[in-house]
């Protein structure tokens, strides 16, 4: 009897080794999704992650197949994130302790705020693959979007010129410390906005209107004409503009509103519109 | 039988009443008015990032009186600097800063209170509710031709009649000025709503509310002029009811006055000028109030002096401070009303500690 | 001639009866003074001839009842218990507002508006303190300027609202002494509330007792300054005396 239980109490120890060490720990990447960040959005599906994507907030239009609700990545509702029950929440901006909120309800949060240089847009790109198993997409993404850069900036014979990016049709313009600055230096503009006090620190800066009639730059680029209704006819018809150089030349680049603010895969795209309006300064 | 009491008229007092003209020495006080707003007007023109100078600009002005043969030799762009950038923006300041000043005045005396500002009735949330709600829902037409300043002057409007229906009472007016509290609440309630549900509407409607004149042109000169100047003689023709007002509803009323026409017609006039002032420049603070109390302090409390010489002084600041806020970080613009309140700020502190002495 | 006629004049105000039924009249030239206790109506009488509350009855004026505002102004000078003094507004501006029923609504004061106004500084002695402002005057001299003012309204009634309540025994003396030297110059008919009785006694024509809203007694001085009826209605215990002159004087005595 006695070696009957002994037999018992060795085959129990086996069986509970056995399954203490269990079969290899499958790595599993989140298939919850949740994208509060239309930049995040577009690098998600990008590098091949959309499938895994279950929800994107009311600002991520692009692509048109993301699953876009109603969830608001600027006023965010913490419990109607958490009823989608997602393995991963990717945001831009935490107010008021949003971030927090969400760990307290045990949810992964990435925070990837809004990036000032093409190295940290590729870097967020990079840590999106990692953290959803498609690094090699990612990778791949990145290269490819830094060749087609160089080659538009190629094709371009540098010329010393002079720049005007619009924000807002109050003159808010982006300056050297951000992304679409950092467009600008590849291409060797100068960036008119780069004058004014504090634009070394801050994104965005509002010029008057005088300042940019006298600077007359060479090339001017709209971002505002989604919201405001801006175009090219209206810049020209601005009191004392047509003696600006970019306006008698035509050279005015229009770029979608939400391509300018986000800095995703579609940065391209800028940096082309640059190009196209650079090439007819050049006639 | 309606004998008019006699008094004993002597020759002296006929003779002396000539120093009854209580305002010998006005005369003097506008003149500085004057030179006060001249002399804004053509620092603006002068002052800006484009350095051109002064010979420049007197000889592009002069090229265009006949028969001097003089010609300007300004380039197309100093020019259009000069005459479609500078000067309207000047001259529209000058406008506002009357308006709002005027205006602030005139509140001060149908209201009998010091502290009241042209927006007490909800001018200003009204105002900023129908800017809110064009940029939001009509962003392409918004920023382009009339209908911004369109929908802030009919806010405006809409926001005191509001007010002056709720509000509007036989006696006197506390009823009138927390109806006016109570619509600004509730309109700046539903734009602070509107505003999130379109969020990226926030840094436009934001840089509104902050006031600005530097998208102004001749053309929003010519908007606001009409009512600019109908609300400015309405307010001057009743420099004297004015004073008047200022002992109270029942004395007034006593000296014949029917007070409730008056400030129903006060209070349309000024809210009138108000909203043209706010529809071109948004929201603009502080002047409503600090001009026409320094104005008291050194010229006296009547109005017959005190809205003229707000209007004048009223417009030279203004002017003063846009040159100011698109000076200092040149050539980045700082939105003008941060610059009216900080300045604005520390002297009415002082006016509040001075304010004992001196009423409306 | 009557000047001021008052027929069954009512006040109702906040649902309560103010006034009740109110009948009396002032001939020209007549000062006639309005007694009684705490709110028993004074000021609401005189505000209800100077048309600053709504009313039942009729005030008759020289014979016109319904006059309009301006008329009424010109007709009726309300010189009230605490004027509206705004402290930064010189005696001589204050004077001037006078003349406002006799303006048109945008016109500037005239010469001829000046000189009346002149004359009622110099009448009241305000002449150096003119240009002084309102806040820097005594109470006696503000009193001044608000009977000043009064004057330049040329209205032949001047109604008094408690004239002596703020002022000390002398001021007191003087500015009624003021009103009646004016009243006999100019022919002004004055209606006055006073709560003093010795000096309503000694001043008034004649007398209207008026509580709870109605007129209980009108008349003389020795008619109605009598110890029952000022017992009765003020619920006070006093003496009527009369001085070796004759001069009515009422006198409280304290109950031992």
């Amino acid at each position: 009897m006695k070696h009957l239980f002994v037999s018992l109490l060795a085959a129990l120890a086996v069986g509970i080794a056995a399954s203490a060490v269990s079969a290899p720990a499958a790595v599993k990447y989140p298939h919850r999704i949740i994208s509060l960040s239309p930049t995040a959005t577009e690098d998600l599906f990008a590098i091949g992650a959309g499938k895994q994507v279950i929800a994107v907030d009311n600002q991520s239009d692009y692509p048109k197949s993301a699953p876009k609700t109603s969830l608001s990545g600027f006023t965010p509702n913490v419990e109607a994130v958490v009823a989608y029950h997602p393995d991963l929440v990717v945001i831009s901006y935490s107010p008021k302790g949003f971030a927090g909120a969400l760990a307290k309800a045990h949810v992964r949060v990435l925070l990837q705020p809004f990036a000032v240089t093409f190295k940290d847009a590729y870097a967020q790109m990079l840590q999106l693959g990692k953290v959803t198993g498609h690094l090699k997409e990612a990778t791949a993404l990145v290269a490819r979007m830094k060749a087609r850069i160089a080659k538009l900036v190629a094709a371009v014979p540098r010329k010393a010129l002079t720049v005007y990016d619009e924000l807002s049709p109050d003159y808010y313009s982006a300056t050297g410390a951000s992304i679409i600055g950092e467009i600008f230096k590849l291409f060797g503009l100068e960036n008119i906005a780069d004058a004014a006090p504090g634009a070394g620190s801050s994104g965005a800066v509002q010029l008057s209107a005088e300042y940019i009639v006298s600077e007359s730059p060479d090339l001017i680029v709209l971002a505002d004409t989604r919201c405001c209704g801006t175009s090219r006819a209206t810049v020209s018809a601005r009191p004392g503009w047509n003696t600006i150089s970019a306006v008698k030349k035509g050279a005015i680049a229009v770029i979608d509103d939400s391509i300018a603010s986000r800095w995703g895969p579609r940065l391209v795209n800028f940096v082309n519109a640059v190009a196209s309006a650079l090439r007819t300064t050049q006639k | 039988m309606a004998k008019a009491a006699e008094l004993p008229l002597t020759d002296a007092a006929r003779a002396d009443a000539r120093r009854l003209r209580v305002h010998g020495s006005s005369w003097l006080w506008v003149g500085g008015g004057v030179a006060f707003a001249l002399a804004a007007l053509l620092t603006g023109i002068v002052v800006g990032p484009a350095p051109i100078g002064i010979g420049a600009i007197v000889e592009s002005a002069a090229s265009n009186i006949p028969f001097l043969g003089l010609h300007s030799h300004l380039s197309a762009s100093d020019s259009a600097i000069v005459w479609q950038l500078r000067l309207p923006r000047v001259v529209l300041g000058l406008l506002v800063g009357a308006m709002l000043s005027c205006a602030g005045a005139t509140y001060q005396g149908v209201f009998r209170n010091p502290l009241v500002d042209p927006y007490l009735l909800g001018v200003a949330a009204g105002a900023g509710l129908g800017a809110t709600l064009m940029i939001a829902y009509a962003p392409g037409q918004a920023f382009n031709g009339d209908l911004l300043p369109l929908a802030a002057f009919a806010g405006g409007c809409g926001a005191v009649v509001i007010t002056y229906a709720i509000g509007r009472s036989s006696r006197g007016t506390a009823t009138l000025v927390l109806a006016g509290v109570t619509v600004t609440a509730f309109l700046t309630a539903i734009q602070t709503f509107v505003q999130q549900q379109h969020t990226d509407t926030l840094q436009a409607v934001y840089s509104w509310i902050l006031g600005s004149l530097d998208t102004a042109g001749w053309h929003d000169v010519l908007l606001l002029l009409p009512y600019a100047g109908v609300s400015a003689v309405v307010l001057l023709l009743h420099r004297r009811v004015l004073d008047v007002m200022t002992l109270g509803d029942e004395e007034a009323t006593a000296l014949g006055l029917n007070v409730g026409r008056i400030r129903v017609l006060l209070v349309a006039a000024a809210t009138l000028g108000t909203a043209g002032a706010v529809a071109v420049s948004g929201l603009i603070g502080f002047l409503g109030i600090i001009v026409p109390h320094f104005v008291r302090l050194v010229a006296g409390s009547s109005y017959r002096i005190v809205l003229p010489l707000s209007i004048l002084v009223g417009g030279g600041f203004l002017a003063f401070t846009d040159v100011l806020a698109r000076t200092i970080l040149s050539p980045a613009e700082l939105p003008i009303g941060v610059v009216t309140a900080f300045f604005g700020a520390p002297f009415f502190a002082v006016v509040l500690r001075t304010a004992r002495g001196v009423g409306p | 001639m009557t000047a001021l006629a008052l027929r069954s004049l009512s006040v109702r105000l906040d649902g309560s009866l103010i006034l009740d039924s109110v009948d009396g009249c002032v001939e020209a030239g007549e000062w006639v003074t309005v007694i009684g206790p705490n709110g028993a109506g004074k000021s609401t009488l005189l505000r209800a001839v100077a048309g600053l509350v709504p009313r039942l009855g009729a005030v008759e004026i020289a014979g016109h009842t319904e006059l309009g505002r301006r008329e009424l102004a010109r007709r009726v000078a309300l010189v009230p218990q605490s004027p509206a003094l705004p402290p930064a507004m010189t005696v001589a501006e204050y004077v001037l507002l006078g003349r406002t029923p006799h303006l048109g609504y945008f016109a500037r004061e005239g010469l001829h508006d000046l000189e009346i106004a002149d004359a009622a500084l110099a009448r009241l002695d305000l002449v150096e303190l003119a240009g002084r402002r309102l806040g820097t005057l005594s109470g006696g001299e503000q009193q001044r300027a608000v009977l000043a003012r009064a004057l330049a309204q040329q209205a032949p009634i001047l109604l008094l609202d408690e004239p002596t309540n703020a002022l000390d025994v002398g001021r007191g003396q003087q500015a009624l002494e003021l009103v009646d030297a004016l009243r006999r110059e100019a022919g002004l008919t004055v209606l006055a509330a006073m709560h003093d009785l010795t000096l309503a006694g000694q001043y008034a024509d004649r007398l209207l007792l008026l509580d709870r809203g109605r007129v209980v007694a009108a008349g003389g001085a020795d008619d109605v300054l009598t110890d029952e009826l000022i017992r009765r209605h003020y619920g006070a215990s006093v003496r009527v005396l009369h001085d070796e002159d004759g001069r009515l004087v009422v006198v409280p005595t304290r109950r031992s």
